[in-house]
């Protein structure tokens, strides 16, 4: 991609094409402006695009498989071991890692924090691929995944915490759509529907933190079910909901900096000066977030602790297994996440970052999956399994990249002038918006 | 078949047990047929003239209805000088379905009934029979009473081969 | 944003907390606290007198229709069996809805078999973690599935304390859950003792209403000092279950979870669904308050110098 824009190819960040100033087409733009050979070549050339085929050669007939014959031969989904690897990292690690939508549409929206609007775009998105994969784990998972709209429509079990998280998911999936929607009208060229989304933004903004508290905290709670069987040092009945709702405040905020800074290495050709300037900045900004959550969760899990008097079972192994979580998970980022800030040191942000998103993982899977059913035995997920996780991530980076390629999440549409759409004719007369300046102006009307 | 019907089967072989065995000591019987489980095993011939030879009382068996009476501190608080019963048969207190709706009514009806807990007809004679068997060294494979029906091998899943192991 | 009237931005904010209050009020149905039916039915399972002759198993398979066994009922080889490198012994599944197996404590010259089925709880933990109702407390005191509903989530199979229901893995399109129901559909709502009760030549499994078989139960204990451990498993365990347990064994060497609470599960979670209302309440004010202070305080655009401590404020406030 780099080379082709190297040799002149121009990008798609408009409606219309930058040489012969005509509208782009449909098809081109899906093709980001590319003719189709230059398309095919650049996607080729591309060595991970070929680590995907890989996966996806074997990944996609082993997901017909667990399909067509049923989860036990894919699975070690027991009778003890109900969920496995799908639901013990897809929805239980995929979820806190996409509360990155609903944490920057606070600080954008509700505290007026525009200088956090570079990477507000790309939160949404992460927000809304997370969630949307996390039910698609669960539909793999699912015995009888067609009758997922059944808590909504057939039968109703109210009172349990399930219950919840289906229609809260369910609901906040349709809040991110409407959220990340503004950046796909703006591609289609309907400003109508831009406008509309931006006058309810508050709207969907609150209702995004009252969903996201509420099931992040809920997945928690699911867990409050099985008092015996998660290890009292990673289960707290009082606290559990509070202990998930919190660690996914960093889990959300560091998945944005670990997400800009895979794009800023593999996709700098598509963000914008917007985007490349700020988010050195704003990097630092969400670690700074990030720390504090990260501190406020070490408190309240120490409180989980005391509150139940579970000390001595720090000194036994899951007691350093625990503790080994805590400090690479927890205490590591935070240490670095100072030195960082302190010291204006992005980099090591960034790596802290990416610790604390492999150790909210880890503190997931162990709560669904490694420390559950402690008194019995250890359950190891079946290959297979592993494989269909790592496929169905693999088509999560897929969409992921495939939407950041096309959408402005990354760049800021080159918007036409209010007086050219109110009056119908954006398409004819096309006004070239140039300087930032007047680009953001145009940006608040809309 | 049923277990209504087995329990249809069963009660009207106590029925005839019970009367076989309605006996003072002069004109108790020797042989005993008890036909209770018939579908899944065939019946017991119940050798009552050997079991009286061993020299034990018959309250071993019998509790306090019949014999010298009972010396289990349980029961002689009540039945100390409990007078002789007729009859003695073991139907005559143990009922066939201690488990049916009416016999459970009974319980919530007769709030001054004392034996809350009296064990059905098959408990009874299985305790009996077991409980003293394994310490005289008596059988007590299932099959050495009561030989298994084809219906009871089906029952039990046991193909024709029969080549597992029973007992307990 | 700057473009919203306040008017305008209240109205949006109404409609956003009424589309998420929508399912409110059905969330907030917490279950009270529920002691069970008083005329319900149980059983009560004397592991004194149970002899291991798996002819329960034998009736339950029959009663259930369920597949035929891999070895017969009376193969008494199977007490053998462990599973995970010897730590765990059988338990129910899609194709067993009760075991028995066989426990040595030490003390114990005489091995004690213990018989496993669904307890049927008063307020069981599968029935309040299904989000499709698909299980059901009848007023005989089974609990029972229904299969039609069912989404295969296998929650109920987390929050079981006693590790029952059994899923159908193997099935590709009609997975569900299996577990004992009581017999409810064949005999007990017809007042018919369960097909095990049934079969039991022991009188291991006393059937009656629950009240009575307390009664039954601590008459047993005082009647046969010495015998029995002085604890009837099930009478207050995780809130009651209508099968309940006499051992002559302490509790937990004979495969019994004796650190259960006598609250049902259905407690650990009322925390967090108590603050479910809370949440949708309070939150829409509170944060559309920060908004209009952030709006207010700071000229909404140009607060560069603001930006850290608002930001601690932020990660302050969870």
């Amino acid at each position: 991609m780099k080379s082709l824009i190297k040799s002149g190819v121009n990008v798609v960040d408009s409606h219309v094409n930058d040489k012969k100033d005509e509208d782009w087409s449909f098809i081109r733009k899906m093709m980001l402006g590319l003719h189709f050979g230059q398309y095919l070549g650049q996607a080729l050339r591309n060595p991970f695009n070929w680590i995907l085929g890989v996966i996806f050669a074997i990944g996609l007939p082993l997901i017909a498989y667990r399909f067509l014959f049923g989860l036990s031969v894919v699975t070690h989904a027991s009778n003890d071991y109900p969920w496995g690897l799908f639901l013990g990292f897809g929805l239980f690690a995929m979820v806190p890692l996409s509360a990155s939508g609903f944490m920057l549409g606070t600080t954008v929206e509700i505290f007026g924090r525009h200088d956090f609007e570079p990477v507000e775009r790309l939160a949404l998105l992460n927000g809304l691929l997370g969630y949307l994969f996390a039910v698609i784990y669960l539909l793999v998972d699912l015995g009888q995944p067609w009758r997922l709209p059944y808590p909504m429509v057939v039968s109703f079990g109210p009172a349990a915490v399930l219950f919840l998280v289906a229609w809260h998911v369910a609901t906040y999936l349709s809040v991110q759509v409407a959220e990340v929607s503004v950046a796909f009208f703006e591609w289609i060229g309907w400003l109508g529907g831009k406008r509309f989304i931006r006058r309810i933004a508050i709207g969907l903004t609150v209702s995004g933190i009252i969903l996201s508290t509420l099931h992040q905290g809920a997945l928690g709670a699911l867990f409050c079910y099985a008092p015996g069987k998660v290890h009292p040092l990673w289960f707290s009945a009082s606290f559990q909901w509070i202990h998930f709702f919190c660690s996914s405040i960093p889990a959300g905020l560091c998945m944005v900096i670990a997400v800009s800074t895979i794009i800023k290495k593999t996709m700098a050709w598509r963000c914008d000066d917007n985007f490349l300037d700020n988010l050195d900045r704003c990097t630092l900004g969400l670690a700074k977030g990030a720390s504090l959550a990260l501190i406020t969760y070490l408190v309240i899990k120490i409180i989980g602790i005391a509150h139940d008097n579970e000390w001595a079972y720090l000194a036994t192994g899951w007691g350093a297994w625990f503790l080994f979580e805590m400090a690479v998970g927890v205490v590591l980022p935070i240490i670095l996440f100072g030195y960082a800030i302190r010291h204006k040191i992005v980099g090591m942000a960034r790596v802290g970052a990416f610790i604390t998103v492999f150790g909210i993982v880890l503190n997931r899977l162990n709560t669904a999956l490694i420390t559950f059913n402690w008194q019995l035995y250890q359950e190891v997920p079946h290959i297979f399994e592993v494989i269909i996780a790592v496929t169905i991530f693999a088509i999560y980076v897929v969409v992921y990249r495939f939407i950041l390629y096309r959408l402005p999440i990354l760049y800021t549409w080159k918007a036409e002038p209010e007086a050219a759409f109110a009056a119908d004719a954006a398409k004819a007369t096309p006004v070239r918006m140039t300087t930032p300046a007047v680009e953001a102006v145009y940006r608040k009307i809309d | 078949m049923s277990a209504k019907q087995i329990l249809t089967t069963l009660m009207m072989a106590l029925a005839f047990v019970a009367t076989g065995s309605m006996a003072q000591a002069a004109d108790m019987p020797d042989q005993v047929s008890i036909d209770t489980m018939v579908k899944l095993f065939d019946s017991v011939e119940f050798d009552h003239a050997m079991h009286t030879d061993l020299g034990e009382d018959c309250s071993v068996c019998h509790h306090h209805t019949t014999g010298t009476g009972t010396a289990d501190k349980r029961c002689v608080r009540c039945h100390a000088d409990s007078e002789e019963y007729v009859p003695v048969g073991c139907s005559s207190c143990h009922v066939a379905d201690p488990f049916s709706a009416e016999n459970i009514q009974q319980k919530e009806l007769d709030l001054y009934q004392f034996h809350i807990d009296k064990p059905g007809l098959k408990a009874a004679y299985h305790w009996n029979c077991i409980g003293c068997h394994e310490e005289m060294d008596g059988p007590t494979d299932c099959q050495d009473c009561h030989a298994r029906t084809p219906e009871g091998d089906a029952f039990y899943h046991i193909d024709a081969t029969g080549s597992s192991t029973s007992g307990h | 944003m700057s473009g919203i009237s306040r008017r305008r931005f209240l109205a949006a904010s109404v409609a956003g907390c009424a589309a998420t209050t929508l399912a409110g009020p059905k969330k907030a149905l917490a279950a009270g606290a529920f002691t069970g039916y008083s005329d319900s039915m149980g059983v009560l399972v004397d592991l004194t007198r149970c002899i291991g002759c798996r002819s329960c198993e034998a009736a339950c398979n029959k009663e259930q229709a369920l597949p035929a066994p891999d070895r017969p009922f009376n193969d008494m080889s199977i007490f053998d069996e462990t599973f995970h490198g010897g730590t765990q012994k059988r338990r129910p599944d899609e194709n067993a809805y009760t075991v028995v197996n066989r426990y040595e404590p030490e003390g114990s010259d005489e091995p004690i078999y213990r018989k496993v089925q669904c307890n049927h709880c008063n307020e069981p933990a599968c029935l309040t973690s299904c989000f499709v109702n698909a299980y059901t407390k009848t007023q005989e005191g089974a609990v029972i599935y229904n299969n039609k509903v069912c989404v295969g989530c296998r929650n109920c199979m987390i929050a079981c304390p006693f590790n029952v229901p059994g899923y159908s893995y193997s099935s590709a399109f009609d997975p569900i859950v299996k577990k004992c129901i009581f017999c409810h559909d064949t005999r007990l709502k017809n007042g018919l003792p369960p097909a095990c009760v049934d079969i039991c030549p022991q009188e291991a499994l006393t059937f009656g209403m629950r009240k009575d078989l307390l009664k039954i139960g601590n008459q047993r204990i005082q009647t046969h000092p010495g015998r029995y451990v002085d604890h009837i498993y099930g009478e207050k365990e995780l809130g009651g279950t209508s099968w309940m347990y006499l051992s002559s064994a302490p509790f937990d060497e004979v495969g019994f979870d004796a650190n259960v609470s006598n609250e049902p599960i259905i407690n650990n979670v009322k925390d967090f669904l108590g603050t479910v209302p809370m949440v949708l309440a309070i939150w829409p004010a509170m944060f559309t308050g920060f908004h209009l202070l952030a709006k207010k305080q700071a000229g909404h655009d140009n607060h560069d110098e603001k930006v850290e401590e608002q930001h601690g404020e932020e990660g302050g406030e969870q």
